[in-house]
C-alpha cells in the first residue's frame, strides 16, 4: 500500500489560484451525503474531490491507492480509522494528511491531538465557504507538524547510525585485529558490493561477531 | 461523600464486559467513581481521546501500551497500564472455501489440535506454482494481540506474514461482511465476529488464541501515566472497582447475566443467542470443530488474570522486535517497566485481600496444566501458559528467544550472503 504517490509539492499553489496547477486530489470518506455535498462545493473551485461511501478494508485501500490522493478527509468516529491508520503506517516515510471531522464539544482536545501529530481535525457544522479554508489551515498544521517529525526522525536515526557503525568498527578491531581504517574500509567495501546502507552491513557485522563470540547477537544501547 | 467523575472508554466487543458490569452492578459508584461510559468504534479514535484527555481510562489492546511506551505512535510514552482485563478471546477463522482446500490438501493436519498453519502453507505454495493471487487475511490493528497472534500462528508452519500472504486492517464489525464478499480469505478477531461466520456458515474458526499462547494478556485498562501519578488514589479505586467487576464476571454462575448486560444497546448491541458462548465457553468453535467446551476461551480473574506480567509485556515486545516494528537494542527492562505497574496492582488487591504474585515476570511456556504459583502472598492456582510450538519465552533471555525464530521480518533477517560476507572478514 505504499503505491500513493508524492503530491506534496501541489498542495503549496492551490492557495494562490494559480492557473497551471494540477488540483488538489481529495478523498472524502463519509456516509453523510448532506455532508459529503458541503465538502465538494466548497472545494469544486480548487480541487477533485473522489467521495467513497460504504466501502471498507481492503477495497478501501484498493481505492486509495488508485486515486492516491492528497488529503484524506473522513469522520473521527468512522470505523475505517484503524484501516487508514495501518496505512500510514506502512506509508510512513510519506504520509497523508488527514482531516477528521469531529463534534464541536471537545474541540480543546482536538487540538491537542494536533499538536500531538496525530491527524488535522476539523470541527462539524460545516458551510460550502468555510470548507477551503478550514482543509487548507488543516493541511498547512499537518504539514508543519510532519516536518518535525521527520527532522527528528532522521536526527535520531543518523545517530543511531553512526553508533552502530562506531561500535561494528569497534568489535573488528578488537576481535580481527584490525586498524580502524581497515574496518572501517572492509564494511564500505561490503556495503558497495551489497548495495546495503553502511549502517545495515555494521548491523550485521554486530550480529555475526556477537554470535561468533557466544554472546548474543544485542547491541547494547548505554 | 462527594463521587470522583471518571470517564472512560470502551470498544464493543466481549470483553467490555467487566468495565459494563462494573457500571451496570453499581461497583464503579460503591468505589466513589461516577463512570460516564463513551463508545468508540475505532482504536485510533479512543487512544486519541485517552491521550488527549478526552478519557480518563480506556479499554485498551494490550500492545497498544505496550507501544506507546516503547515510543511508537502520536502518544509516545504516555500510557501505562496496571490492570489487565482478560486473557485469550480471539480466534482465527477462514473462509469455509479455503478451510475446504485446507481439508483436501493436508487432510491429516486438519484433524489436530491445535490445528497448525501446515495445511495453509499447502494451500499458498500451489497457489504461487498456479500463479493465482496471494491469500488476504485481516486483523483489527497494527499493535493488536490479534496481529501478534496471526503472524505467530503463520511463521509457526513456515509462512511469512510480510511476504506469502497480504495483510489488510478492518475493524471488527466488518470482518464478517468482508469474509463473505471474498475481500479476504481470513481474519484473527475477538467475539462475536468469529462464531458470527460458523454460524452463517461464510467461514471455519481454525484455532484460539489461547491454543496460540495459553492465557496471553489481551485487553488492559489503559491511563495516562501522568494522570496516574497525579491521581493515585483515584486510580486505585479504579482498579479495586475493576478487580470487584472480574471477580463477578468470572465466576460461571454469573456469565450469563454478564451476557444479558455485554448484549445491550449501550454495549456490544447484538443478540444475546450471538455472544453467549464468548462468555459461557460452550458451543465454541476451532480446529474445525463446530461445538466445543472451551471454559477458558475468556479468562477475566482467575489465574491471577488482572495481574499486568511485565513478562507479557515482554513477549509483545519480543514479538514487535520480530516483525521489525522496534529495534532490537531496545531497552526491553526499562519499556516494560514503563508500560505495566505491578505494584499498583498489589497496592489495590492487597487492601482488598487479593492474592498476588510476588514476582514481576514469569518464565512463558512451561506450564501444559493448570499449576500452583507459591510465589505469592497466597498461593494462587494458576493457569497453562504454553506456546502452540512448545517454545518457552524467559523474559531475561530475550535474544536467544529472538534467535530461536527463522521466519522473521524480512529486514532484520541476514541472508546467507550476508553471512558469508562477514564471515569472511571475521575468519
Amino acid at each position: 500500500m505504499t503505491s500513493l504517490s508524492d503530491h506534496d509539492e501541489q498542495i503549496k499553489p492551490v492557495q494562490q489560484g494559480a492557473t497551471k496547477v494540477a488540483p488538489l486530489r481529495v478523498l472524502l470518506i463519509d456516509d453523510d451525503p448532506e455532508r459529503a455535498n458541503i465538502v465538494e462545493v466548497g472545494l469544486s473551485e480548487n480541487a477533485v474531490v473522489h467521495i467513497v461511501s460504504h466501502i471498507h478494508g481492503r477495497t478501501l485501500l484498493d481505492e486509495i491507492a488508485s486515486i492516491a490522493p492528497d488529503v484524506i478527509i473522513m469522520d473521527c468516529e468512522s470505523p475505517d480509522r484503524d484501516t487508514i491508520e495501518s496505512l500510514r503506517m506502512v506509508a510512513q516515510s510519506n504520509p497523508k494528511p488527514i482531516v477528521m471531522f469531529v463534534e464541536e464539544e471537545g474541540s480543546a482536545q482536538m487540538n491537542e491531538a494536533i499538536e500531538a501529530g496525530v491527524s488535522a481535525y476539523v470541527i462539524d457544522g460545516l458551510t460550502p465557504k468555510r470548507v477551503k479554508p478550514l482543509i487548507e489551515t488543516a493541511i498547512a498544521r499537518f504539514k508543519h507538524m510532519d516536518s518535525l517529525r521527520s527532522e527528528l526522525r532522521k536526527t535520531k536515526e543518523d545517530l543511531a547510525a553512526r553508533k552502530t557503525i562506531e561500535r561494528a568498527k569497534g568489535l573488528l578491531m578488537q576481535h580481527h585485529g584490525m586498524t580502524e581504517d581497515q574496518a572501517f574500509a572492509s564494511m564500505r567495501t561490503m556495503s558497495q558490493q551489497q548495495g546495503k546502507p553502511l549502517k545495515d552491513v555494521a548491523e550485521s557485522v554486530l550480529t555475526i561477531i556477537g554470535m561468533l563470540a557466544g554472546t548474543t547477537g544485542k547491541a547494547n544501547t548505554p | 461523600m462527594t463521587k470522583q467523575q471518571l470517564n472512560i472508554g470502551f470498544v464493543p466487543l466481549t470483553d467490555c464486559v467487566t468495565i459494563a458490569a462494573a457500571q451496570e452492578r453499581g461497583i464503579f459508584l460503591a468505589n466513589g467513581l461516577e463512570v460516564k461510559l463513551k463508545r468508540f468504534v475505532s482504536w485510533a479514535a479512543m487512544r486519541d481521546a485517552l491521550g488527549t484527555g478526552a478519557i480518563d481510562a480506556a479499554q485498551m489492546l494490550s500492545p497498544m501500551v505496550v507501544a506507546s511506551a516503547a515510543g511508537l505512535g502520536p502518544f509516545p510514552r504516555e500510557f501505562t497500564s496496571a490492570f489487565t482485563i482478560n486473557l485469550n478471546g480471539n480466534a482465527i477463522t477462514v473462509s469455509t472455501s479455503l478451510f475446504e482446500r485446507m481439508s483436501q490438501i493436508a487432510p491429516e493436519t486438519i484433524t489436530r489440535r491445535p490445528m497448525s498453519a501446515y495445511a495453509l502453507k499447502q494451500v499458498i505454495d500451489s497457489r504461487r506454482d498456479e500463479g493465482r493471487r496471494k491469500l488476504v487475511f485481516a486483523h483489527v490493528y497494527n499493535h493488536s494481540m490479534h496481529a501478534l497472534e496471526l503472524k505467530y500462528w503463520l511463521a509457526s508452519a513456515g509462512i511469512s506474514p510480510e511476504t506469502d500472504i497480504e495483510i489488510v486492517v478492518i475493524p471488527p464489525s466488518l470482518m464478517v461482511d468482508a469474509l463473505a464478499s471474498g475481500q479476504i480469505d481470513g481474519y484473527c478477531v475477538g467475539e462475536p465476529w468469529n462464531n458470527k461466520a460458523v454460524v452463517a456458515g461464510i467461514g471455519r474458526t481454525v484455532i484460539t488464541s489461547g491454543e496460540i499462547w495459553s492465557n496471553g494478556p489481551e485487553k488492559v485498562l489503559a491511563v495516562r501515566k501522568a494522570w496516574a501519578e497525579e491521581n493515585e488514589a483515584v486510580h486505585l479505586a479504579l482498579v479495586s472497582a475493576m478487580l470487584e467487576a472480574s471477580a463477578w464476571v468470572d465466576d460461571m454462575d454469573n456469565r450469563l447475566t454478564a451476557a444479558q448486560i455485554v448484549s445491550g444497546p449501550d454495549y456490544v448491541n447484538v443478540p444475546f443467542d450471538e455472544i453467549v458462548g464468548s462468555l459461557t465457553g460452550k458451543n465454541r468453535q476451532t480446529g474445525g470443530e463446530l461445538r466445543m467446551d472451551m471454559p477458558d476461551f475468556n479468562v477475566f480473574h482467575r489465574y491471577a488474570a488482572n495481574f499486568p506480567w511485565r513478562s507479557h509485556a515482554k513477549w509483545v515486545l519480543s514479538q514487535m522486535i520480530r516483525w521489525g516494528d522496534l529495534p532490537d537494542s531496545l531497552d526491553v527492562d526499562f519499556v516494560a517497566a514503563q508500560a505495566f505497574l505491578p505494584d499498583v496492582y498489589r497496592k489495590a488487591a492487597g487492601a482488598m485481600g487479593v492474592a498476588c504474585p510476588s514476582a514481576d515476570e514469569k518464565v512463558e511456556g512451561g506450564h501444559q496444566h493448570t499449576w500452583l504459583l507459591t510465589d505469592a502472598t497466597a498461593p494462587l492456582a494458576m493457569g497453562c501458559d504454553q506456546f502452540m510450538d512448545g517454545r518457552i519465552f524467559d523474559p531475561s533471555n530475550l535474544d536467544g528467544y529472538l534467535a530461536g525464530f527463522s521466519v522473521r521480518h524480512v529486514e532484520s533477517r541476514l541472508g546467507e550472503s550476508d553471512r558469508q560476507q562477514v564471515s569472511s572478514i571475521a575468519v
